[in-house]
């Protein structure tokens, strides 16, 4: 036959897809139940983990469409496709992103989706059957990730808190890569904070594929911590950001380029005229590329320093259009409180570890603050940036605890 | 203290066996185990397995324009075979158009589809049925419902089971669907393709003699030469395309794979759903002890 690749069964809300989902939940409720007995996890964590199994449940399909992330689709499709027949999907296998690691023996998918999935398929749950199976693979990597943190937190109650930010419980409930940025930078983030470079450079690398920007945001911390020492030295990471502004300034050409090219094709990609003139056709017909176009450097930093609180708070009132916007502002708010107040709390301000945190997350949201045409997207890709830096914040809030009571022992 | 030591692997052990015989071991279990594969076999009672059926097809080719030069004749002839973008979407268009739906209507496909195969009955007067909701709704809103299906049920039924993907960059195009049915399936979609494939060259044909109709009028009338030679290879060329088109060859697209059905159901997953309650019923039980035995943490 010619047409050899995955025909998938869509079982949308029916009856067979709360049986395949329910077992996907009650394996994972199982595995806590056992995790609990061997004193892995205490009753409260057993607990919130129980409900927060249950949130892929209730997401998709009960409490809203799938199709409001319509990507999942692609992941759940391809993760099926890759367990049926070991391909990937025609549209996926048609780019033909692969690259070698022994000739002609052993290659990874360089695809964000294929990748992604190939990592997410790896969770050992029943059923790889509806668009909401991966949320259930994500959840296992999770839990996972929630005991490895507890080597990092002494506390784990305050680190199960963590686990129970909206936006947290929401990205971790669908069928997206979200959930593996967010871990893959956190553990990169606290073992840089513990100074395992070898461990967190390889944490990074993943980034490159499912997350390229991100990569890019922890590859400028990792050379300025490791190179230039900018988290021992004010002076040090005066010297590293004028490095970065003179290398700016050199490359101004090739930056402007790359930085309006996924400003426009942003702003293309969201533009809606009505009538079913949207996208890149709006664009053509309506869209004002020019108005668009960064000139110089000093614009460029600029706009990006005139958007930082926009990226910050978004998604903003005049923004709302479903009732998840007003939550998310509500959590901006929420998240840039804390980030601020267990720095206050904890004596951090003066802290040059911080300090440097807090230039890259800056750094990090200004160039985001660029391209933030569509609110949803970058709602979604700021809270995979911002997250990682709140717990590397805390973790520092904890080290200096523990340095000020060894102190006062002293 | 090594990792060993703190972890401890001989004291979580024992608390695996423990947790093992304390809420795996048990007579219950075997027999929600035993409930689950009852329940299933149940399940998979009341439901129809559905085949796939998929054809593959390829657009024609364009057939360079042979034999004697006929000025406006060959760019006629041409422009039958050309425009090949326009191929796929012509044939999507016809496939799910009500000219179709009307002419497999013709065909008895309807008794197939609505008449449960029973060719004595009169297409025309196959009794429809409604839901209750919408016996109620037309009742409330004073509107009536149909009583019999007509073609346009049928292109509804067409444009819902049968679906036409054709990849980016690709010539090929699938045509596919899902049925319990294989036989009927596999020659209803046969019969859909051709019908849809015919159904183009019929309104060409039917086109080109339309053409040669009002020509030949104005032919008639004509006083200056030129333009009665022009109007004399317009007619030509129509004519060569009604030649090159009366034919049974396939005019849009051929096969490449005929209808074929799969040879297992892509639904249901039996083993999915087997396995599936299995693990509810067998979790249930095992967390029914669990939460009993655990109560006063809990709460």
């Amino acid at each position: 036959m010619v047409n050899r690749f995955f025909e998938h069964h869509d079982y949308g809300g029916s009856l067979e897809y709360y049986i395949f989902e329910l077992a996907n939940y009650s394996f994972l409720v199982l595995l806590i139940s056992i995790f609990y007995k061997l004193r892995f996890i205490n009753i409260n964590s057993f607990i919130v983990w129980s409900g927060i199994f249950f949130l892929p449940l209730l997401f998709n399909y009960f409490i809203f469409s799938p199709f409001l992330y319509p990507d999942q689709f692609q992941y759940a499709i391809e993760v099926m496709s890759l367990k049926t027949y070991g391909i990937s999907t025609w549209n996926i296998a048609a780019q033909e992103a692969t690259f070698p690691i022994v000739e002609n023996l052993l290659s990874i998918s360089t695809h964000p989706i294929t990748f992604t999935v190939s990592l997410l398929g790896l969770a050992p749950i029943p059923n790889y059957m509806t668009v909401t199976s991966l949320a259930f693979a994500n959840k296992f990597f999770l839990f996972f990730s929630f005991l490895a943190l507890k080597n990092f937190f002494k506390n784990e109650n305050i680190l199960l808190l963590f686990f129970l930010i909206p936006s947290f419980l929401l990205y971790t409930s669908i069928s997206l890569r979200e959930t593996l940025v967010i871990l893959f930078g956190i553990f990169f983030l606290l073992n840089m904070l513990r100074d395992n470079y070898l461990v967190s450079l390889a944490l990074i690398f993943p980034l490159l594929i499912i997350k390229i920007q991100l990569f890019a945001f922890f590859a400028v911390y990792f050379i300025g911590r490791l190179i230039f020492r900018a988290h021992k030295n004010f002076y040090a990471l005066i010297i590293y950001s004028s490095c970065i502004l003179l290398t700016g300034f050199i490359f101004e050409e090739m930056i402007l380029q790359v930085v309006n090219y996924y400003r426009i094709g942003f702003a293309a990609e969201d533009m809606d005229m009505g009538n079913g003139i949207y996208g890149y056709y709006a664009f053509a017909l309506y869209g004002d590329a020019e108005s668009l176009t960064l000139h110089s450097m000093f614009e460029l930093i600029l706009v990006a320093i005139i958007g930082l609180p926009k990226i910050l708070l978004m998604p903003l009132p005049n923004t709302w259009t479903n009732i998840f916007y007003p939550i998310q502002f509500l959590e901006s708010i929420f998240l840039v409180s804390l980030y601020s107040w267990i720095a206050v709390k904890n004596n951090l301000l003066r802290n040059q570890e911080f300090i440097y945190l807090s230039f890259v997350l800056v750094l990090s949201l200004m160039l985001y603050s660029l391209l933030a045409f569509n609110e949803g997207t970058f709602v979604r890709y700021r809270f995979s940036l911002f997250l990682p830096f709140i717990f590397a914040i805390y973790y520092l809030a904890n080290l200096n605890q523990a340095d000020s009571s060894k102190n006062k022992i002293k | 203290m090594n990792f060993l030591q703190k972890f401890d692997i001989k004291g979580k052990i024992s608390l695996l066996k423990e947790f093992f015989y304390d809420y795996v071991w048990k007579k219950s279990l075997l027999n929600l185990g035993i409930a689950s594969i009852v329940f299933s076999l149940g399940y998979i009672q009341f439901t129809t397995p559905q085949f796939y059926i998929s054809a593959t097809l390829r657009e024609s080719q364009a057939s360079t324009a042979q034999g004697p030069s006929f000025g406006g004749g060959a760019k006629a002839l041409l422009s039958v075979t050309s425009s090949e973008s326009n191929i796929s979407d012509e044939f999507k268009s016809n496939l799910f158009s009500y000219a179709i739906a009307q002419r497999m209507w013709e065909k008895g496909w309807a008794t197939q589809i609505y008449a449960g195969g029973d060719e004595s009955k009169d297409i025309n007067k196959i009794d429809k049925s409604h839901t209750i909701s919408d016996r109620i709704s037309s009742f409330l809103l004073g509107y009536e419902l149909y009583d019999y299906y007509s073609p346009h049920d049928l292109q509804g039924f067409i444009a819902g089971k049968v679906s036409m993907d054709k990849r980016f960059n690709a010539t090929n195009i699938t045509v596919s669907m899902r049925a319990a049915d294989q036989s009927f399936a596999l020659n209803f979609l046969n019969d859909l393709i051709l019908d849809a494939d015919k159904y183009a060259k019929e309104y060409l044909i039917l086109k080109s003699q339309a053409i040669i109709d009002g020509t030949q009028k104005q032919l008639v009338v004509s006083r200056n030469s030129a333009i009665a030679a022009s109007l004399a290879a317009t007619i030509n060329g129509e004519y060569l395309k009604i030649a090159t088109l009366e034919n049974d060859m396939p005019y849009h697209i051929y096969f490449i794979d005929p209808p074929y059905s799969s040879e297992y159901p892509v639904y249901p997953d039996t083993f999915a759903i087997f396995l599936s309650n299995l693990i509810i019923f067998i979790v249930s039980s095992i967390m029914f002890h669990f939460i009993r035995d655990n109560k006063n943490n809990l709460w």
